[in-house]
């Protein structure tokens, strides 16, 4: 009789993004159909070449370069994906896990550079701000009223009886111990490194 | 249907509502104010990172345990009952209470985290929050009220065309657990048809994103339009001209990048945006700039107040002088 031999390793990348954190328990990835589903209602694969379907297809082939590959880098995180999956796979969530996986290496530590700021901001204020990349590009689509609002904020928000936005000096401090176990000031840093 | 609370409530700030649409902060609390529903806003919450996490810049074990010391806060101050202002703080605190209370190792390695950080009184236990049970959107407890706001509700809108986008990270991320479900939700459209308004209801992109894709929306704007526009004629071919939406990065995406559409597809779109708890608070005779603060939006809303008799005419000059 005739036997095929499977690939032993084939299942290794598989098996690295069902363990991760991120993914959902089970998210049986071995049961994709390949029916394409997820890629008919997906923003991205409609305006660039990226492709829920076939990135599943990869990684269940053990194809490593679908970490590397700039396609999955278009995706919009919308999860359309996953709300229509007859096999309960989230794609989304997959997308994910290789972006970062991705991320362990130059290219995608490349991709995450430009927020650089919105993670400097978290650790000053306990809350996120748009990154400083972009804010003159924001500026020139958004217009002077946009602009008026940001340096105003303070008394806009006083005047409908809000307090202000950034958090206790000691609250900041507990938020910058926990980010630096969880080890993201040191991913802070590398970025820093790489600029 | 799932029970919703009306107590010890924990407003859970927002940082898109904070500084681009703070008016959804305090429409909700007017609303929760009107409705008899007990809540509390803490100084010490943290932000919950969502922009960071799909920028690919937070990991998943960073979110997790800043969510940890949240739901410390949300305990520790009697208000369990977390409840969002926006569709990514809904994912992600609902994602961040499933991974602790199912994931044994990893909550063991967040609480050696917490700890190292001196904050060994966080640490969290199984169970301590349940994410379908602890972890709501500020439009499932006005569902909750839908009788009292129908009562209540002063200002008639039925000259508006009115549509509801649904965001994606409240109908499709847990999907199980929302109001609704996923294939035509109608969370928004019923709580418009409390204030006496029959919504446009479906039409051909009621499902689809607003377009800002987390970083597509700086990294690959051009893509991030396409997405926007596409959504934006089929809005028009609905004739819809006011679009209410449950999150501060949709309202972004419409309100701020609409103009901007406008001139490249060479179209009028005529659509205003309110958040769900904006436009009650209206229906329910809340001051426009106050408590609704229609000051911080970029598509105008004077021309609408005019049109409902709510202001005599649009305010002149600047529009945060706020000389009212």
């Amino acid at each position: 009789m005739r036997t095929i031999k499977i690939n032993e390793n084939i299942s290794k990348l598989a098996n690295e993004v069902i363990h991760d954190l991120k993914a959902s328990p089970s998210p049986e990835l071995f049961k994709c159909l390949q029916c394409g589903m997820c890629v008919s209602l997906c923003p991205a694969a409609r305006y660039t070449d990226y492709n829920p379907r076939e990135m599943i297809k990869k990684i269940l082939e053990g194809d490593e370069d679908i970490i590397s590959d700039e396609e999955i880098w278009n995706c919009f995180y919308c999860y359309t994906c996953h709300s229509v999956c007859p096999a309960n796979i989230n794609a989304c969530e997959v997308n994910q896990i290789l972006r970062q996986m991705s991320i362990k290496h130059e290219q995608g530590m490349g991709k995450i550079a430009p927020f650089l700021t919105y993670g400097e901001s978290f650790l000053e204020m306990g809350i996120g701000s748009i990154p400083n990349a972009f804010f003159d590009r924001l500026l020139s689509d958004f217009g002077e009223e946009w602009l008026d609002l940001k340096i105003n904020l303070d008394r806009v928000r006083k005047e409908m009886g809000l307090g202000p936005v950034v958090l206790p000096e000691d609250s900041i401090e507990e938020i910058k111990g926990i980010l630096k176990s969880t080890g993201f000031i040191t991913r802070l840093e590398k970025i820093r490194l790489l600029k | 249907m799932k029970e919703i609370p009306d107590s010890k409530i924990m407003l859970f700030k927002s940082c898109l509502v904070s500084v681009e649409y703070p008016g959804i902060e305090s429409s909700s609390t007017f609303l929760f104010d009107q409705l008899g529903v007990e809540y509390h806003r803490e100084d010490r919450q943290s932000c919950c990172t969502g922009l960071g996490h799909y920028y690919d810049l937070f990991d998943q074990v960073s979110t997790t345990a800043l969510a940890a010391r949240n739901f410390w806060i949300a305990r520790e101050s009697d208000h369990p009952n977390i409840t969002v202002m926006c569709a990514t703080c809904y994912a992600i605190m609902k994602k961040a209470a499933k991974i602790l209370n199912h994931q044994t190792n990893a909550r063991e390695e967040i609480n050696d985290m917490l700890e190292d950080a001196g904050l060994g009184n966080m640490v969290y236990h199984k169970g301590d929050i349940d994410p379908q049970k602890n972890i709501f959107h500020v439009a499932e407890v006005l569902f909750n009220k839908k009788d009292t706001i129908e009562d209540l509700s002063k200002v008639d809108f039925s000259q508006f065309n009115i549509a509801a986008h649904h965001a994606c990270h409240y109908c499709k991320v847990h999907y199980q657990d929302t109001l609704g479900g996923v294939r035509d939700p109608r969370l928004i459209d019923e709580l418009a048809g409390a204030c006496g308004v029959k919504t446009v209801g479906w039409y051909d992109q009621k499902g689809m994103t607003c377009g800002a894709g987390f970083r597509q929306r700086f990294t690959n704007l051009e893509t991030s339009l396409k997405v926007t526009a596409e959504k934006l004629l089929s809005l028009k071919e609905n004739r819809a001209d006011l679009l209410l939406h449950m999150c501060p990065n949709c309202q972004m995406q419409f309100d701020r990048y609409q103009p901007v559409i406008e001139k490249r597809l060479n179209e009028k779109f005529n659509l205003f945006h309110l958040n769900i708890s904006q436009f009650l608070a209206l229906a329910l005779g809340a001051d426009p700039y106050h408590v609704v603060g229609v000051q911080t939006h970029t598509v105008p809303l004077e021309p609408m107040l005019k049109r409902l008799d709510i202001i005599q005419s649009p305010i002149k000059g600047s529009k945060l002088k706020m000389n009212y």
